[in-house]
């Protein structure tokens, strides 16, 4: 093969020519291609038979999807999980009389598309927001670049990614194993049950499949999770260490990391209020919303955010209204299957009851 | 449109099938066109016209260079080509990088300027094509060859989808000639080709993202002090990421242009096999390094005008070579850094001669080792964002923190460890064979099964992959 040259003189044949190794290549490409649709079909069956289903990926097209489909007076969720898996958007519609765009995001802050929300001088609507304090007021990291993410995507998201998106969205609802969270390569390779170095400081782990989205981005909790189970019990002992937030880092002096810490919370209650009062200007409607939650992380995530030091700071700096689950018999008996979602099932039954309180809470 | 997307498989498949079915070569070349502005423009529209016009000023330059009269006239015409390519880089790529430092320099004397930041959206690839369009006038300049006729020619020769955003840099000279006859079908080429475009998929979505990236991205992004093994590891998952990140997208290019019937120069050639820095330059994105090369580093005087002018152009050479990557200090001190190296091994060589003793596979494989070694040392301030990071990070390859943090799994290590392990393998055995030469020599069965465990693998992926690297060039 000639190295690269400086004769360029193309007035003469081209001489450079790729070698091609000889091989029969029809045959070799007819097995390859029979090997993996073989492969692709025997995992998908495989896949099945252990409880998988297609559904969609909620990805950052589908949230970006949802996004651009929000009108100027639109009734907007956004939120954390709690607000996707526990709403039912029939049941919204039929007690608030507007469908609602669902512009929660799992493992996420939403204070970030709230202030999105606020800042997009056309829109004048509706939002309910789900608020989970060890959340909502997450200084930065996973939880905040989740939305930044997301966001950015809204205002870079090119032709060439919206088409992949749509092409995607055909294949997942035909397709089982097109499980980004938990049958990707790297996800089946995080599953090894390979023992850490002691100390190292490797992130906790994800839950897996445990839902079903479609293409307005309600989500639902799978049978199989919300039967009591080994799936169940993975789940729950999954979201302790989630909530758990990470030790102070060792290369900043403890005190200085709390006193960041206090003045980004500190920081987080003036932005809030800043939203909620530019979108209340145009005419928006705010109301924050304290989902179920039960079991050992009910009483985990009270004793890292006490109620009296976040949710009621959060409604009498804002002023907004506020549903929280407990304060109502009606909406306190319901159990969460793993402990931080509602069943499919029960969320139905849920946004009926909640409806009531947002149209009060809104003034509808 | 990115070669890891659903978009471009169907994309690949209606230009391919349309282009083979078409029988004149004109509409053919029309159709390239298309295709390849369709392929710039589903990024950002506005910039396939930014693409065009300095495209069909370079065609224009380049006829002017032709017919200039005299020698001062063809300078002045291959300046004003140079201009406006290479001030246009600057604007779109540096414009905010050359204000912030005119900022830091005024305030050294005491001005205290403070200039707008400019909102400037990088057009994708602009460095790629900027070089292809430039090598045109350069070539005519310099006479070895002749400005083309055909404005269309010259478009595609720009354009040309497979290589228009990453690289590898084609010159017009090697690829306008190409246009002249149409390809003729052949099976084995397009087979190849797809075999190739596998090759680069598997490199990029499962090796550099899936295996590596999450490694390198946690210890580069690290806030504090780490320990060595995870600096260590860190650096050669990076090392790892990008080669496979940027010979992945370089693969696919080769084999997208193969089905078309388009010959393409290989930009890598197992870089991590290199005995010494000369070499590792020979065989890591080869298509820049040449150009540099002829462009650069001859017209400075290359190795003519003496010893230590040929170390200074060296040096400058590596320094524009840096900057090229990006508007940022840290890629300029990875660039000084490969020209110090080249420097040292070039002292080394004339004071230590041909040594026949360091021709022994072992002590080649040492050397290797230690230029694998120097390399990672460069890769952490290509990589790192700012010089504290990259410090930091230094300072934890050499355990020098006396408080460290640890912070990759067991599996994350085993997974760098494997793949740079596979890596070097395979990059001493192809080293001076290549690929095409080993696939030759494999029974048909063990081609079969390496060719489906990499489409079963990308398929795995599920497409999760990111953008490529290079493309922020």
């Amino acid at each position: 093969m000639p190295s690269s040259t400086s004769s360029f003189d193309f007035q003469r044949p081209f001489d450079f020519q790729r070698a091609i190794p000889t091989q029969p290549w029809r045959g070799i490409t007819v097995v390859v291609v029979l090997i993996v649709m073989a492969a692709a079909a025997a995992w998908e069956i495989y896949v099945r038979s252990l409880g998988y289903a297609p559904t969609l990926n909620d990805t950052e097209d589908l949230w970006v999807q949802a996004r651009r489909t929000v009108k100027p007076e639109s009734l907007v969720i956004v939120g954390d999980s709690r607000a996707l898996f526990d709403l039912d958007f029939d049941e919204l519609q039929k007690g608030i009389g507007k469908r609602p765009v669902q512009l929660a995001m799992a493992g996420s802050c939403a204070y970030p598309i709230l202030a999105d929300l606020a800042n997009d001088e056309t829109f004048h609507g509706t939002v309910i927001c789900s608020i989970v304090p060890g959340m909502w007021f997450a200084p930065g990291g996973p939880l905040v670049e989740t939305s930044e993410k997301a966001l950015k995507r809204y205002r870079d998201q090119t032709i060439s990614q919206r088409a992949s998106h749509h092409l995607g969205m055909f294949l997942e609802e035909r397709v089982a194993f097109l499980k980004q969270e938990d049958l990707t390569l790297e996800m089946l390779l995080k599953k090894l049950p390979i023992p850490n170095r002691p100390h190292a400081q490797v992130p906790p782990r994800f839950p897996p499949y445990f839902q079903t989205v479609d293409r307005e981005r309600r989500v639902r909790m799978t049978e199989k999770c919300a039967r009591p189970g080994e799936l169940q019990s993975r789940i729950q002992q999954i979201w302790l260490p989630l909530f758990t937030p990470p030790p102070p880092p060792t290369f900043v002096p403890r005190e200085a990391f709390m006193a960041g810490m206090g003045k980004a919370i500190e920081g987080r209650f003036r932005d809030t209020v800043a939203a909620v009062n530019k979108l209340r200007a145009r005419g928006g409607k705010v109301v924050f919303v304290r989902f179920p939650y039960t079991g050992e992380l009910k009483a985990l995530e009270d004793r890292l955010s006490p109620r009296e030091q976040t949710w009621e700071p959060l409604l009498k700096s804002t002023s907004v209204p506020g549903i929280h689950f407990a304060d109502h018999p009606e909406l306190a008996g319901f159990t969460c299957p793993e402990w931080s979602h509602l069943s499919a099932g029960d969320s139905v039954e849920f946004t009926r009851r909640l409806v009531p309180h947002l149209r009060g809470a809104l003034q509808l | 449109m990115l070669f890891n997307s659903l978009t471009f498989v169907v994309f690949f498949a209606v230009v391919v099938t349309l282009y083979w079915s078409l029988r004149s070569w004109t509409t053919r070349k029309n159709l390239l066109v298309v295709a390849s502005y369709l392929f710039y423009g589903a990024w950002n529209p506005p910039f396939a016209a930014l693409l065009f016009s300095t495209t069909a000023l370079d065609f224009w330059l380049g006829a002017r260079i032709a017919k200039a009269a005299t020698p001062r006239s063809r300078k002045l015409w291959l300046i004003a080509s140079l201009a406006s390519n290479l001030s246009m880089l600057g604007f779109f790529k540096y414009g905010n990088f050359l204000l912030e430092n005119f900022q830091w320099l005024m305030a050294r004397i005491g001005i205290i300027y403070q200039p707008p930041h400019l909102d400037i959206l990088l057009p994708v690839g602009i460095s790629f094509y900027t070089f292809h369009s430039l090598s045109y006038t350069l070539d005519v300049y310099r006479g070895v060859m002749q400005p083309t006729k055909s404005l269309r020619d010259f478009v595609l020769a720009v354009s040309f989808f497979p290589q228009l955003v990453a690289g590898p840099i084609v010159r017009a000279g090697d690829f306008l000639p190409q246009l002249l006859e149409p390809p003729k079908p052949q099976t084995g080429r397009f087979l190849w080709g797809l075999l190739l475009m596998t090759l680069g998929l598997f490199e990029k979505v499962v090796l550099a993202d899936t295996l590596l990236s999450g490694s390198a991205d946690r210890v580069f992004g690290y806030g504090g002090p780490l320990v060595a093994l995870d600096s260590w590891m860190g650096v050669i998952a990076f090392a790892g990421q990008i080669f496979f990140d940027f010979a992945g997208y370089s693969t696919c290019a080769i084999g997208a242009a193969l089905c078309l019937g388009f010959h393409l120069r290989d930009n890598f050639r197992y870089p991590y096999a290199a005995v010494g820095f000369s070499d590792f330059w020979r065989r890591w994105h080869i298509s820049l390094s040449t150009f540099l090369r002829d462009y650069l580093y001859i017209p400075l005087g290359g190795n003519r005008a003496g010893p230590t002018r040929a170390l200074i152009n060296l040096i400058i050479v590596m320094f524009i070579g840096g900057l090229w990557h990006g508007a940022a200090w840290t890629f300029v001190v990875w660039g000084l850094l490969h020209g110090l190296y080249l420097v040292i091994e070039r002292l080394l060589r004339r004071f230590a001669g041909e040594a026949k003793w360091t021709e022994s596979l072992f002590v080649q494989v040492i050397l290797g080792l230690a230029t694998y070694g120097a390399v990672c040392l460069a890769w952490v301030f290509f990589r790192a964002t700012d010089f504290t990071i990259a410090m930091r990070l230094l300072r934890g390859m050499f355990g020098a923190h006396a408080q460290a943090d640890a912070i990759l799994g067991t599996r994350e290590m085993l997974q760098i460890g494997l793949v740079t392990l596979c890596m070097f393998i395979a990059h001493w055995a192809l080293r001076e064979t290549g690929l095409e030469k080993a696939v030759d020599r494999l029974p048909r069965w063990a081609v079969t099964a390496t060719w489906a465990l990499m489409a079963c693998a990308i398929i795995l992926n599920q497409g999760n992959s990111n953008a490529f690297i290079y493309f922020q060039f």
